[in-house]
Formats: C-alpha cells, structure tokens, sequence
C-alpha cells in the first residue's frame, strides 16, 4: 500500500519534473533551427553559451542573484529578529503585514515601483522637498532600480525562514550566554547565528535561486538595458526560438543552481552537531 | 524547546518552503482560469491585448449568440512560438503582424481563407494583394501602422527628417540615455539600413551585420533603453527620443502637446496587423460570421476609435466622425506616403542573425 502511495506522487514527479528535464538535457545537445531541432550530438550550443556576450551575462546574472540575495537576508534580519524575539502576541500581525503583499500580483507590485521612482513620482518629491536632489530623479531604466525592485520583491520570503529559525532559539541559550558575561552583540553573533544558520541558509536560498532567472524586475524598472540570464533564455526560446541554445542554458543555469545549493548545504552541515 | 526540536527546523523549513510554492502554483492555475467545456458556438481568439472595441464584441454575441473568448500574446514572437507548438491548438483566430504570414503559410500553420465566405471590397485596396500575401490566400487586413519617432524637438535640438537625424540626434548631450529603441532587432537594425539606403529585406547576411555593427556602436554610446508601448516616461520627459508607432504618439502629444512625431525618410516600416485562421481552427463557421461582422463599416469605425489605428476600410478618413482629436495622427501624420514605406518580411535564415544583434544591443545598453 505505501508503494502504492508513493506512485501516484512519483509519476507525477517523473511527468511534470524528470520528463521535461531530460527532454531539455537532450535539446541542449541537438542541433538548432528556427522554431526547429534536429536531434544529435553537438557541443556547440554549450560553445556557445559559454562564449563571449553569454559567459559574460552568466557572471553578472550570477553577481547579481548572489548580491541581491545576501542583501535581501541581510535587509530581512533584523525584521525576523525583532518580531520572533521582541512582538510578543503582535507577532502573528506584523507576519502578516510581511506577507500579504507577497501574495498580490508580483507584476503589480513591481510595476508599483515604476510609479514610487518615476521621475516626478513620490521619491522625487520627498528627495526635492529635503534638498537632497536639484535635478529630476533618473532611477527608472537603471540596475539600481532593478536591485531595489529585486529585492523588495523578495524581502517577504528572506524574512519567513529567518523568523522561524529565530523564533525556535531557546531563549535559556541567550540567558546562559548573558549570565556567562556576553554582550548583546557577542550573543547574537556567537549563539543566536550559529543557531539561526538553517534559516539564514533557507533564506538565501529561496531568494538567490529564483533572482537567477529573474525576468520581469529587469524588463519593467531596468528598461531592458543590460542582459541577465532570465532575458537571454527567455530572448532564445521565444524570440530566437532556438531551443537548442535555449536548453544549454537552462542546463547551465540548473549547474548553478546545484552549486549554490551545494554552498549553502556545506555552509549548514555540522548543524545537528551541539552547536559550537 | 530543546535542541532536538531545533534540530527539526531544517526539515520544518524546506516542508513550510514546498508548502509556500505549492500554494503558489495552485493560486497560479486558479489564475490561469481552469480549462472550461468548449461550448458548441464558441469562439477562441489569441490576439494582442484590447485589440477589439467592446462595443463590437458584445454587438456580435447579440446578433450571434457567439461570446469570443480573447487570449492575449504581446509580441509576433509569443504567437509564432505558440502557434508552433502543441500549446498553439485550439484557437480559431489570430492577428499575426503583415511580415509573419509568409513565414506561417509556408509552414502550414495557417489554412487559406475561404473568399467565398467573406467580402473584402470595402477595404482598402493599397492593403490588400501586397507582397508578404499575394491574393490575400491567407490573410485579412485588420488595421495598420508605422514605425516613426516621438522626440521632444526643445532637447534632440530640431526636427527629426530622416533616420540620420535620429542617429545623430541620440548622441547630443542630455539625450543620451534619454532613448528608447524598439524591442525587435529587425526594426532596431532597419534604422541603420535605412540611413544608409539598404534593402531591409535583404538575405545578405553582411549587410544584415554591418547595419548591427553601425547600431551596435551607436548603443555603446548613447544606452537606450529597450521598453514597451508604455509612454508614461516619454510624456515626463524621461525619455526624449523613442522609436513608437503613430498611436503611442498620439497618446503621448494629446498629454504633452510640446513632442512632435515623425516617420524618417528616405523609408520606414507599415506593419499590417492582418486576421489569419491557424489550420486547425476547430469553429470556422464562427470565425467567418466573427470577421463578416468585423469588416461591417461600422465595426471598421468603432475599432478605429478605439484602438488609435487605422482599419482596412476604404475611405476611412471620410468616414470618421468629426471631433475626434488628433485625426491625423490616427494616419500616421499629415504627408504620409504610404507608397515609400517598407514592409518587413521574416525570413527564418535571417531572423537569427537580427536576434543575436538584438541580444548584443541590449548587453550593450
């Protein structure tokens, strides 16, 4: 009965997950055409899309994902913190307040940023009015605005693996530390990050891993200038329709993603050892 | 809590993460509106999005007792990767752009229209017959448009004649930065072509890269931005010099009346935004009472209104009602020739080459 049971999930794993991963393993090698594919053996696709423009793109998407990532865990801290240590019974409130603009429309809630940056929008009132700014704020159409928009975006889910793990910290282990003589500081970074590593690593991981192929931020508040990984796949399988290209770099994309989850599991491994 | 139930939190945390994109994906097919039971009179359109006037759909579902269901694509790139895969069965109309319909036929993705069943005498003839369509065997004119220019002559310093205008003028000062050029390489590459007196239809691969070269440098220089129909930025003044078609100027002058617009010489482009019927359009007899209707005068008028676009119909501009702002506009500006405009026609062997430059310009920005 419980093989049973397994089977229902694992065919639909192998049909909506395995399938088409082995289906784009075997594209990725094909020969390409427009809106067409000659099965075959071929390493150019992945000549390719370690070459030049693509290599390059790789390393900034890359750079990006990875910056953006550490920021956004690093914005989410102190958020998490607060409320698993210090709301009390507002805790549940200011989680929601946290979460429920994650769950409306991600496109509307980016396309809200072209409004609050827009030159003459709310940032370059407040800017003027202060004296901070004498010309008209330029942010729209620049990788500035993209790391803004990238990173509220994803705030909300750095700041729900971060509260649990900061929420399940015994605070006998913050008292002992505290009676032993340490600092807040010292406590925190020697007994309540050690503690905290699994979520920071959760957090990092559900952050970085999706900015990798992150498409829309880019599109509406970078003004598609520049070229990350999301627009060049994107560019190959709809406007170039070269799959073959298209699969090298997902597959590509895929090996990032298995090394930054590879990081972050070496980064959290020894975890369910007594922490040192 | 002991240090065993943290011990748990790692698992806790991944099943609260499946859970969270679980929840993600079922909101997401709940979005995407389930699949319904094909009604015995139905109609599936996949079109650009608010390509029809309400007023026109909801006067052909009372004649008809037909309700068109529109599912939208925001670029001949969408469509054409739709209509060539699995996902692309099931419509029984689409609105691919004039350049396309070659492409489609010669792939069997669409079935020839039936003449019988329709009457395309109240159209334009300077639409009908053109080179991307002999004989109309495959496509009906919808309305049409132009790739011009939206500039604000107080910082690109003067009007804007020809695309060598447009070129010298993205590297003034205080524009650069300030541009917006177009989302297709093709159209991108077309301005370099053109200033230089170049077939843009040509298969000459070299030339093809050697307008991308001129192109490629000119971003180098003057970053522009690579955006949407949106012109928001370009009524504030974030960008003063943008690659638009005549409706997007239209919206932009009525809110900012200091931009002036214009179609650079010596050529530009007139896309036809046509109605083909995919092959395997499983309600043909509702999609030639859909078109009947659509080509009706009326209709013509009330989607023209609408839309800021030309339709096909014959004597269009007489026919319009007085009053409407801008009307020279909707025409793609006074002293337009229509007969010195080019169109483009997609040729798989060269549509690679305008993509990987497209790809190049925007790393270049």
């Amino acid at each position: 009965m419980p093989h049973l049971l397994a089977a229902a999930p694992g065919l639909w794993l192998t049909a909506v997950f395995v399938a088409p991963l082995l289906l784009t393993v075997a594209l990725s090698f094909a020969h390409p055409g427009f809106g067409d594919v000659t099965f075959g053996f071929t390493l150019d696709n992945y000549r390719t899309a370690l070459g030049g423009l693509y290599a390059q793109t790789f390393v900034q998407t890359v750079v990006l994902a990875v910056g953006c990532g550490a920021l956004s865990v690093l914005l989410a801290m102190p958020i998490a913190y607060f409320i698993a240590r210090h709301a009390g019974r507002f805790a549940g409130a200011l989680l929601a307040a946290i979460l429920l603009p994650y769950f409306s429309s991600f496109l509307i809630r980016v396309l809200s940023w072209q409004v609050i940056l827009a030159s003459g929008g709310p940032v370059d009132s407040v800017l003027h009015a202060l004296g901070l700014l004498h010309a008209p704020l330029d942010l729209i159409g620049t990788r500035a605005a993209v790391v803004i928009g990238i990173v509220y975006g994803y705030l909300p889910i750095a700041v729900l693996p971060q509260y649990v793990v900061f929420s399940r910290i015994p605070r006998s282990t913050t008292d002992a530390a505290a009676d032993l003589g340490a600092g807040a500081w010292r406590r925190f970074t020697s007994v309540v990050l050690p503690l905290a590593r699994p979520g920071v690593a959760t957090a990092a991981l559900l952050t970085a891993v999706p900015m990798l192929g992150e498409l829309v931020v880019p599109q509406l508040l970078g003004g598609g200038r520049g070229l990350l990984l999301g627009q060049l796949l994107q560019t190959q399988y709809v406007q170039s329709q070269n799959y073959a290209l298209g699969s090298a770099i997902a597959v590509l994309i895929l090996v990032a993603v298995g090394v930054l989850v590879a990081l972050l599991l070496r980064l959290t491994r020894g975890f369910d050892e007594a922490p040192r | 809590m002991t240090l065993h139930d943290l011990r748990l939190s790692r698992r806790n945390l991944l099943g609260a993460a499946g859970a969270l994109s679980a929840t993600a994906f079922l909101a997401a097919c709940g979005g995407a509106g389930g699949g319904s039971a094909a009604a015995a009179s139905q109609l599936d359109i996949y079109s650009w999005a608010d390509y029809f006037a309400q007023d026109n759909l909801t006067a052909f579902t009372t004649a008809s007792g037909i309700t068109p269901k529109i599912t939208t694509y925001d670029s001949n790139d969408t469509l054409s990767a739709k209509l060539n895969s699995a996902a692309g069965t099931g419509f029984d109309l689409v609105v691919p752009t004039s350049g396309w319909i070659t492409e489609y036929a010669s792939r069997d993705l669409v079935q020839k229209i039936d003449h019988s069943r329709l009457n395309l005498s109240t159209l334009d003839p300077s639409l009908l017959d053109r080179a991307y369509d002999p004989h109309n065997q495959y496509s009906v004119p919808k309305d049409w448009g132009l790739q011009g220019v939206i500039y604000d002559p107080r910082a690109v310093g003067g009007d804007i004649t020809t695309w060598q205008n447009f070129l010298d003028a993205g590297e003034r000062p205080g524009v650069q930065g300030k541009i917006r050029l177009s989302g297709s390489g093709w159209e991108n590459v077309g301005v370099a072509l053109w200033a230089d007196g170049k077939d843009w239809n040509t298969t000459d691969q070299s030339v093809i890269r050697a307008g991308g070269d001129r192109m490629k440098d000119w971003v180098t220089r003057t970053k522009p931005q690579f955006t949407s129909s949106n012109v928001d930025p370009i009524v504030n003044g974030s960008i003063v010099l943008a690659i638009h078609d005549q409706a997007g100027a239209r919206r932009a002058i009525e809110q900012n009346p200091a931009l002036r617009w214009s179609v650079p010489g010596p050529t530009s482009q007139l896309w036809v935004d046509s109605y083909a019927i995919p092959k395997d359009a499983p309600h043909l007899d509702a999609v030639y009472s859909f078109l009947n209707y659509e080509l009706t005068e009326k209709a013509q008028i009330t989607d023209t209104r609408f839309l800021g676009y030309p339709t096909a119909l014959a004597g269009l501009r007489g026919k319009l009602p007085p009053g409407i702002d801008n009307v020279d506009l909707i025409f793609g500006g006074a002293g337009v020739d229509l007969s010195k405009l080019t169109t483009f026609v997609v040729n798989p062997d060269t549509i690679p080459v305008y993509q990987e430059i497209q790809t190049e310009l925007h790393a270049l920005s």
